[in-house]
């Protein structure tokens, strides 16, 4: 009886304490999201409005004048391609394939070319990595080969490397291969860089490695193997994977700063940078074009927000 | 590699070989992109770590210098300082906040558990550029928020602090934002590792007599270590990496008490075109934080 | 959902295959006989050449349909130069051009001032010399600014300005405080009556007259000019070898700026921080002003504002900005020719020059008549011209030093502001951009 007294106050007390955390967390959760709401509210007030000492909670007045700001300031064409036409030289007759080709899409302001860059940027970098880790986590965790532990050394050293580091020889790097100045010189070190390897190599170790083994022995092929055996187990890591990797390339300022040039290879936030004046700063444009940039990614991880509820476990399985 | 005295017989040495190549395949995506666009330039700045490298001349090899200098230099040394206060500040505070707020959030129906989720995620995914502004608008000595409600709501200051601007105050308020940008993908975690412990070992220890607090210690916790493992490694890079803020909020200043290694590097490189100096920085920066991650990682593992 | 991740990635990967394949710019036209100075005549015949022009937010060129109409009447007339316009800004342009040079991807032009084109660029000799298309004796006020060490020109100066403070006129008026300056041209008593007005409308009850913002290097030229001229001291040498400013005048304005009331330092702030606060009037005056600050916030002034001259005991000696277009030695003589013909094009024949100095909106750098004429603003901020001072930017070491500058402010700010406290500020400050300044 006495014992269940005890229960009793200690369940008690737990309550309250839920309670209290809950109106705590409900408080910070405020916090979190003012900087979205200043910023979504912000891209629709006045200027004076915007630049006022007062705060302005709710825009007296809402106004579209940012966004055609915003619109009207820059454009671009929506998409552009050239495929080259294919060149050989055989014994010192040149062949011809094809023909050069330009399709350029239709003008459009420049904000929405820079976002469909910066959605293509990201989206290609989250598949590719995605892609490239699993296949390397898989190896590193289930296999052994020569110069392993080199390897994951370099890996886990090159995660810790500062970008600002490796810009310059990057940047001559990308204009040698003829790509500085295009989405693919943002992309590429995005999967080279090699934090999605290690955070799959960490699911694909809590694989039991029996599975792996006795697929094999059943005499499916490697890449069977990892197609139907592994991808599936370590899909919620890829998942997770998927998405930090969508985020950070989305949010990797600098690079995208230092490599893209011209205006229709800017990605949205570098793109608005473009058009401030000298020291002045158009928190209109600047407001309008976050908010804008932020609905994609919001979308992107509500949906893959399923991946984490199905269960992230770490590596937790081998206990 | 370790047996590699023991004699195969070409059964075993095909079936290595086999082994090798079928791995090297499977690498080799990943590999291509690595080795090229990572390890390419990380080994170029080691490489130009040792000359005096600078625009429009060529490269002269200096040997040990710009490490002698750096050792030296004092701005580096309060930059490492300041570095140091970011991480073990930010580290575990990133971690049991995120615990903290997971383990709350977790016990609420599923349509708020995700609500918040999202919510504490919302400063990752608006962009640093974005929440900074607000942030800077926030701190503003003249008309900010905090201010505002020190001075005029609560009273508790009798004048205007001017938290950016002032050496007592404006590393802690970038780690403040810091936390508020770094806090969501730990949260994310952590939830779902709560979620995924094993329910018949909560229940048991449950029907044993333990309380709440005791169940979440004693069960819960050793089995999300791994999750743990890999949150603090996460936050230790990125708050070594702390850079955006401090170049759009303070640019190192007031007097250099924001300043941090990852901004000095940018600053010697970019600033003063000091190329060498500013590598031989990024090779000390990087083999601190390997050495720490390596650490974290024996540490967890032993755990 | 397999298949469709399946078909997405197959999708990046023809898309990468079509990247390989995409040609960034057409290879270098193989110069057939660069163009020389009579075949301009006959350019349209020439092989066409594409160059690119970066420029730094000046005026309204940053502006698309400004900048896309004058390459229009540059494009009527040479049809086959493509000149490719991207934007810089002021925030990151620099690490964009740096990072760019360092890559072998320069700009064929870029606009900007000496103090990026003669002291950065210039000096490290990535510029082309462009004395052959600079005609002798037309700028003669500018032109010493636009040459390096060893005479050669990197700059072509297009326009110019004189950067000013400004006043809020109304509460000026208001505290009584207008009887210490005059408007008619636009200058002050002497520094004793700008003290007095600063007092003047801190007794108003405004906390907050001028601020000296110190939190980066945005605007620094402001802080630079008000404590040069107050205290009637030099920032740097006439050689522009060195830099002199920690001298007993100049600590001693900065100490009485220290102890004045209304004059706070702001060590979280920059320019544009100030400016804002300016305009919403937080601040009663604007250290970093000039013509274009006041167009670009023109429909979020609620008061008028007043600009004034730096407050001087002699004549105030403005910072100018002098504006103009460099070119980037590429080691391509065909399109250097090009950026020169297209240089020579915007600023030899009167009207083009005009048109392009009004996208400026700053001053000319020549006389032309008639510009502006239909400009409201133009007439009173042409009144500060004259007072410009040295243009001492070109110093060596110019990057360093600006840094030294807004840290020394830091410093001061946490100092007791005793002349003697300021002085040994300033001269650790100076000893660290002379130690820069000789390499």
């Amino acid at each position: 009886m006495k014992n269940f007294n005890r229960l009793d106050a200690e369940q008690r007390r737990a309550k309250i304490y839920n309670i209290v955390s809950c109106i705590v967390i409900c408080l910070i959760a405020f916090t979190f999201l003012f900087p979205l709401y200043w910023i979504i509210t912000g891209s629709f007030k006045t200027k004076t409005e915007i630049l006022s000492s007062t705060p302005v909670w709710i825009p007296s007045e809402w106004v579209m004048t940012n966004y055609e700001n915003l619109m009207s300031k820059r454009s671009a064409p929506l998409f552009d391609f050239t495929i080259n036409a294919l060149k050989f030289n055989l014994f010192g007759y040149v062949f011809t394939l094809g023909e050069t080709i330009t399709i350029t899409g239709p003008t459009v302001p420049a904000a929405i070319r820079w976002l469909v860059n910066t959605v293509f940027m990201s989206v290609t970098s989250m598949l590719l990595t995605c892609l490239t880790a699993a296949m390397a986590g898989y190896v590193l965790a289930k296999k052994r080969f020569f110069g392993k532990t080199v390897l994951f050394s370099l890996i886990v050293c090159a995660m810790a490397l500062p970008k600002q580091v490796i810009l310059i020889p990057l940047v001559r790097e990308m204009s040698a291969l003829n790509l500085y100045d295009t989405i693919w010189s943002v992309i590429i070190p995005i999967v080279g860089w090699p934090f999605g390897v290690f955070l799959l190599k960490q699911f694909a170790e809590g694989i039991p490695t029996e599975m792996v083994e006795a697929c094999r022995i059943d005499g499916a092929s490697e890449w069977r193997t990892f197609t139907d055996v592994m991808f599936p187990m370590i899909k919620p890591g890829v998942g997770a994977c998927a998405i930090f990797t969508f985020i950070n390339s989305w949010n990797d300022y600098f690079m995208q700063l230092i490599m893209l040039m011209g205006t229709k290879e800017l990605t949205i936030s570098v793109g608005i940078a473009t058009m401030q004046g000298e020291n002045s700063t158009d928190f209109g444009i600047l407001m309008a074009g976050s908010a804008l940039a932020s609905v994609p990614i919001i979308i992107v991880f509500l949906v893959f927000q399923k991946y984490f509820t199905k269960g992230i476990t770490m590596g937790a399985v081998k206990g | 590699m370790a047996n590699k005295k023991v004699q195969y017989s070409t059964k075993q040495r095909r079936l290595v070989i086999h082994e090798n190549v079928t791995s090297y395949l499977f690498l080799l995506p990943f590999l291509i992109f690595f080795a090229g666009f990572v390890l390419y330039p990380m080994f170029m700045c080691v490489y130009t770590s040792f000359f005096d490298a600078t625009m429009g001349r060529e490269d002269i090899f200096i040997g040990f210098q710009n490490y002698k200098e750096l050792f030296q230099d004092e701005v580096f040394w309060i930059a490492l300082k300041n570095t140091l206060v970011i991480v073990v500040v930010s580290v575990p505070v990133t971690c049991a906040f995120s615990l903290w707020v997971a383990s709350v959030i977790s016990k609420m129906p599923v349509a708020a558990t995700s609500a918040f989720r999202c919510i504490f995620y919302l400063p990752v995914v608006t962009g640093s550029v974005a929440v900074t502004m607000v942030w800077k608008w926030m701190f503003n000595n003249y008309y900010g928020i905090f201010n505002y409600l020190g001075k005029d709501v609560l009273g508790i200051m009798d004048k205007n602090v001017n938290w950016l601007g002032d050496e007592k105050y404006a590393l802690w308020c970038i780690i403040l934002i810091l936390l508020t940008t770094s806090v969501g993908q730990p949260i994310v975690l952590y939830v779902s590792a709560l979620d995924n412990v094993d329910k018949s070992l909560v229940e048991a220890a449950e029907v044993d007599g333990a309380t709440p607090k005791q169940a979440f210690w004693k069960i819960k916790w050793p089995q999300m270590m791994p999750t743990t493992l890999y949150i603090l490694v996460i936050t230790t890079i990125n708050s070594f990496q702390c850079f955006a803020l401090i170049q759009l909020l303070t640019s190192g200043g007031p007097k250099n008490s924001t300043m941090t290694i990852m901004y000095y590097i940018y600053y010697s490189a970019f600033k003063l075109y000091r190329y060498g100096y500013g590598n031989a920085m990024g090779v000390i920066l990087a083999i601190i934080i390997a050495i720490l991650s390596a650490v974290q990682f024996k540490v967890g593992q032993e755990k | 959902m397999k298949k469709f991740i399946a078909l997405l990635l197959a999708l990046v990967m023809v898309l990468s295959l079509a990247a390989c394949s995409v040609e960034k710019a057409p290879e270098t036209t193989p110069t057939e006989a660069a163009p020389t100075d009579a075949a301009t005549e006959a350019a349209p015949t020439e092989a066409p050449v594409e160059i690119s022009l970066w420029t730094y937010p000046i005026g309204k060129w940053v502006d698309e349909a400004t900048v896309a109409s004058l390459i229009a009447d540059f494009n009527a007339a040479y049809p086959n130069i493509k000149v490719n316009v991207e934007y810089l800004d002021y925030t990151n342009g620099d690490d964009k051009v740096n990072t760019a040079i360092e890559g072998g991807q320069a700009p064929d032009i870029v606009m900007e001032g000496p103090e990026r084109l003669i002291a950065n660029w210039g000096a490290k000799g990535l510029m082309v010399d462009l004395s052959d298309i600079v005609p002798a004796g037309t700028y003669e006020s500018v032109i010493a600014s636009c040459t390096s060490e060893n005479g050669e020109i990197y700059e072509m100066p297009v326009c110019m300005i004189a950067h000013c403070m400004a006043i809020n006129r109304d509460v000026f008026e208001a505290a009584d405080a207008l009887q210490y300056l005059n408007e008619e041209t636009h200058t002050w008593n002497s520094t004793e009556d700008f003290f007095k007005a600063v007092q003047a409308v801190y007794d108003a009850g405004h906390e907050y007259v001028g601020v000296i913002y110190c939190g980066g290097q945005g605007g620094d030229q402001g802080t630079r000019a008000l404590i040069t001229n107050l205290g009637g001291g030099t920032y740097a040498n006439a050689e522009h070898t060195a830099y002199t400013y920690a001298s007993e005048e100049n600590a001693a304005a900065l100490s009485k700026l220290c102890a004045q009331d209304g004059i706070a330092f702001d060590t979280a702030i920059v320019a544009s921080d100030e400016i804002q606060n300016f305009v919403n009037g937080t601040f009663q005056m604007a250290f970093c002003w000039n013509i274009s600050q006041e167009v670009n916030n023109a429909d979020a002034l609620g008061f008028d504002v007043l600009p004034m001259a730096f407050p001087s005991d002699t004549t105030p000696s403005l910072q100018g900005g002098i504006w103009g277009f460099g070119v980037f030695n590429n080691g391509d003589a065909a399109k250097i020719e090009a950026a020169k013909t297209f240089i020579k094009f915007m600023t030899e024949d009167e009207a083009q020059y005009t048109k392009a100095v009004e996208a400026t909106t700053f001053a000319p750098v020549r006389d032309v008549a008639g510009i502006y004429a239909t400009n409201e603003l133009f007439p009173e901020y042409s009144l500060m011209s004259p007072m410009m001072g040295d243009y001492y930017q070109i110093t060596l070491g110019w990057t360093q030093a600006r840094t030294e500058w807004w840290n020394m402010l830091q410093r001061v700010s946490a100092t007791d502001g005793s002349v003697d406290a300021v002085l040994a500020e300033m001269t650790v400050a100076q000893d660290a951009a002379n130690a820069a300044a000789a390499g």
